[in-house]
């Protein structure tokens, strides 16, 4: 199987293949013999000996990995079949304002239509006994607002759209 | 001189299982309270009877001082200890235990009315001949006299909740124009965390450091100061990192902040654990901030330097026991710094990141403490503060307890949620933190380190295998394996030998 991973600025191109007791990992042209023993959510690797624990937890097609006291978003596409090489990009347009934590939408600072400033605060939520203002993404109007003060949010709930 | 059987803990997380542990230790047996989010909490499973005060939201449940008194006359406890933070500092609470027959576990309820109301503590310690920030005196209640007080001390100022305390209701306003916006969160955030929404002003120190001083004080008219905490790594107002000694103070300073701190004690008669904050100059000039009236969170620095444990000696000071040394007792032994591990996000601002810790391992070994609250498999609530866990270190020396700390942080796993533990590694290898020189702004100021490519590679392999597993595990292929875990079953499976 081949995969494309991006964590941070790095995309790394990778072909992982299973045999007895191993795996053998091709890192951009680097062969590496890859053992793996596990206790979830902890995967202990020893690559070409060297030994590093992972913490790993799934989110979606990311996989949020814990290793030397650093976490690492790690984003998979299987490029196995994939005719054009590099997968799916996100399309460029309006920016999506989404809750970053389930929380309470505090106040809404603007309303539908309205022209914003890039950084502009457009809505404050209160977690935790914190209260985190929402900056506008991009300069721009609000193409839609659907938080309502008061309302309970989840996390990755959109609450509003600039473009 | 009253023996407390039991003691009802007025609060939840790692300070109530602190308090537990103590309970235990001295024959003491603890009653905890719980909100209905809190059924399962560490501090319900520790204490040997639970009561459960109402939903979630802390204003439902920690904060109804009427439900924990119920509890704890339900429960027989003889004394209560209120931790910090939701009724630590509520003086009418404090008197309503004393009017129900409990022993509050901290100082009388009229000193903690003057103390614990910043800007009458700010004219305590004038009396007692403390120096205090140029600010206001008096609490302000309208956005007229707040822009009226900020103009004539001169911009940057800070604003303060005048009920406040652990950074929330706190502003800085570097200019006139952030002003109004700022008051109007400080006092929406004071309102929600105290109750209260009153604001005072203060002049901004420049480059401070904040150092405070803890004291004791029995009901015998004996006071003692236990040196000084160094709490200048902060974001948000807010303390991540503690350390004792401070590499700032000197031995002179340090006799001079301990004598003004147990002059405050002394001019008000003080009773039980406090702790008094100074901003202290770049010049080394200290200025009395406030005064904290109960247990403060970063207790165990203190408490690893000079062997003494804080919480057995309120509960001693609380049933009317003497203090057991003097002054000239007490020494600082090695050093001791405390990380705050919160579950936040360090990469985006600080966002509290609730949700279930799926795998926890906690560090030990030589000179390492970890005063949890949680455990794998916990969920952490949206209703109260992040605080997960406090670590400390113990060392001869700051450059030893750095090392371990450093070595602590590294060996520190906690997956589900994330938290600022990164930012602790990051902060303990920069030359700035190993060097002791450093003020209040140098979390905002620590420059981002890339990751490093050899870490990043590594990560992609665990990422692109875990992803292989569950591709494999999906596929739709005859299995024997029984009811092992997916990712083994994808390494184990037969027939799949160099497949792609």
């Amino acid at each position: 199987m081949i995969f494309e991973a991006t964590t941070g600025e790095q995309t790394f191109r990778l072909d992982v293949r299973a045999h007895e007791g191993h795996y053998t990992v091709d890192l951009d042209g680097r062969k590496l013999r890859v053992e793996v023993s596990e206790s979830p959510p902890f995967l202990v690797l020893s690559i070409d000996g060297r030994i590093h624990e992972a913490g790993v937890f799934r989110r979606g097609s990311t996989f949020e990995v814990a290793l030397a006291g650093e976490l690492f978003e790690v984003l998979l596409l299987d490029v196995t079949r994939a005719a054009a090489p590099g997968g799916v990009r996100p399309a460029s347009g309006p920016s999506r304002v989404v809750a970053p934590m389930p929380g309470k939408v505090a106040r809404v600072l603007v309303s539908q239509g309205e022209a914003v400033a890039a950084g502009a605060g457009l809505l404050v939520i209160e977690a935790m006994k914190m209260e985190n203002e929402l900056r506008a993404p991009r300069a721009g109007t609000v193409l839609e607002l659907l938080a309502r003060e008061g309302q309970a949010v989840e996390s990755g709930a959109l609450l509003a759209v600039v473009g | 001189m009253r023996a407390f059987g039991k003691i009802l803990v007025a609060n939840r997380g790692e300070i109530a299982v602190r308090i537990i542990r103590a309970c235990r230790e001295m024959g003491i047996s603890p009653v905890a309270v719980h909100s209905e989010a809190d059924r399962g909490a560490l501090h319900v499973r520790m204490a040997d009877e639970s009561y459960l005060l109402g939903p979630g939201p802390s204003r439902e449940s920690y904060l109804r001082s009427d439900r924990v008194i119920e509890a704890a006359l339900r429960a027989s406890a003889e004394a209560v200890h209120p931790g910090y933070g939701f009724l630590a500092e509520n003086a009418d609470f404090a008197r309503d235990c004393v009017s129900a027959g409990l022993v509050f576990i901290g100082p009388r309820s009229d000193t903690m009315t003057l103390l614990g109301e910043k800007t009458s503590a700010r004219r305590a310690a004038v009396a007692a001949g403390l120096p205090v920030v140029p600010g206001t005196l008096e609490p302000l209640s309208d956005d007229a006299a707040i822009a009226r007080e900020a103009r004539a001390l001169g911009f940057p100022v800070m604003l303060k909740a005048a009920a406040g305390g652990g950074g929330k209701g706190m502003r800085l306003v570097a200019e006139p124009a952030e002003l109004a916006g700022a008051a109007a969160r400080a006092r929406s955030e004071a309102l929600s965390a105290f109750g209260d929404d009153r604001v005072y002003v203060e002049k901004a120190v420049a480059r401070p450091r904040h150092i405070e001083i803890q004291v004791l004080a029995d009901e015998h008219g004996h006071a003692v100061h236990l040196f000084e905490r160094e709490c200048s790594i902060q974001r948000r107002h807010q303390k991540v990192i503690e350390e004792s000694p401070s590499p700032f103070v000197t031995p002179a300073l340090r006799e001079r902040m301990g004598a003004l701190a147990v002059a405050l004690v002394r001019s008000t008669g003080y009773v039980n654990a406090g702790t008094l904050e100074f901003l202290v100059g770049q010049d080394g000039a200290p200025y009395f901030l406030e005064m904290n009236t109960r247990l403060q969170v970063e207790h165990p620095v203190t408490e690893m330097v000079t062997g003494l444990d804080l919480v057995k000696l309120q509960i001693r000071i609380a049933q009317g026991e003497p203090l057991p040394f003097r002054q000239e007792d007490l020494v600082q032994r090695g050093h001791a710094i405390e990380c705050r591990v919160y579950a936040e996000d360090p990469d985006q601002g600080f966002l509290p990141s609730p949700g279930r810790i799926l795998g926890l391992r906690s560090p030990g070994g030589p000179g390492i403490r970890d005063d949890s609250g949680v455990f794998a498999g916990y969920d952490v609530s949206v209703h109260y503060d992040p605080l997960l866990s406090k670590l400390i270190a113990h060392g001869d020396d700051r450059t030893q307890a750095i090392a371990r700390m450093a070595r602590a942080v590294a060996e520190y796993q906690i997956v589900g949620i994330r938290t600022n533990l990164p930012l602790f590694a990051r902060v303990l290898r920069s030359a700035a933190f190993q060097s002791g020189d450093f003020d209040t702004s140098f979390l905002a100021t620590l420059p981002v380190e890339p990751k490093s490519r050899a870490a990043s590679e590594t990560a992609a392999i665990v990422g692109a295998i875990c992803s292989f597993r569950d591709r494999q595990a999906q596929a739709p292929v005859v299995s024997s394996a029984g009811d092992t875990s997916a990712w083994w079953r994808a390494g184990l499976r037969e027939g799949q030998r160099d497949r792609a």
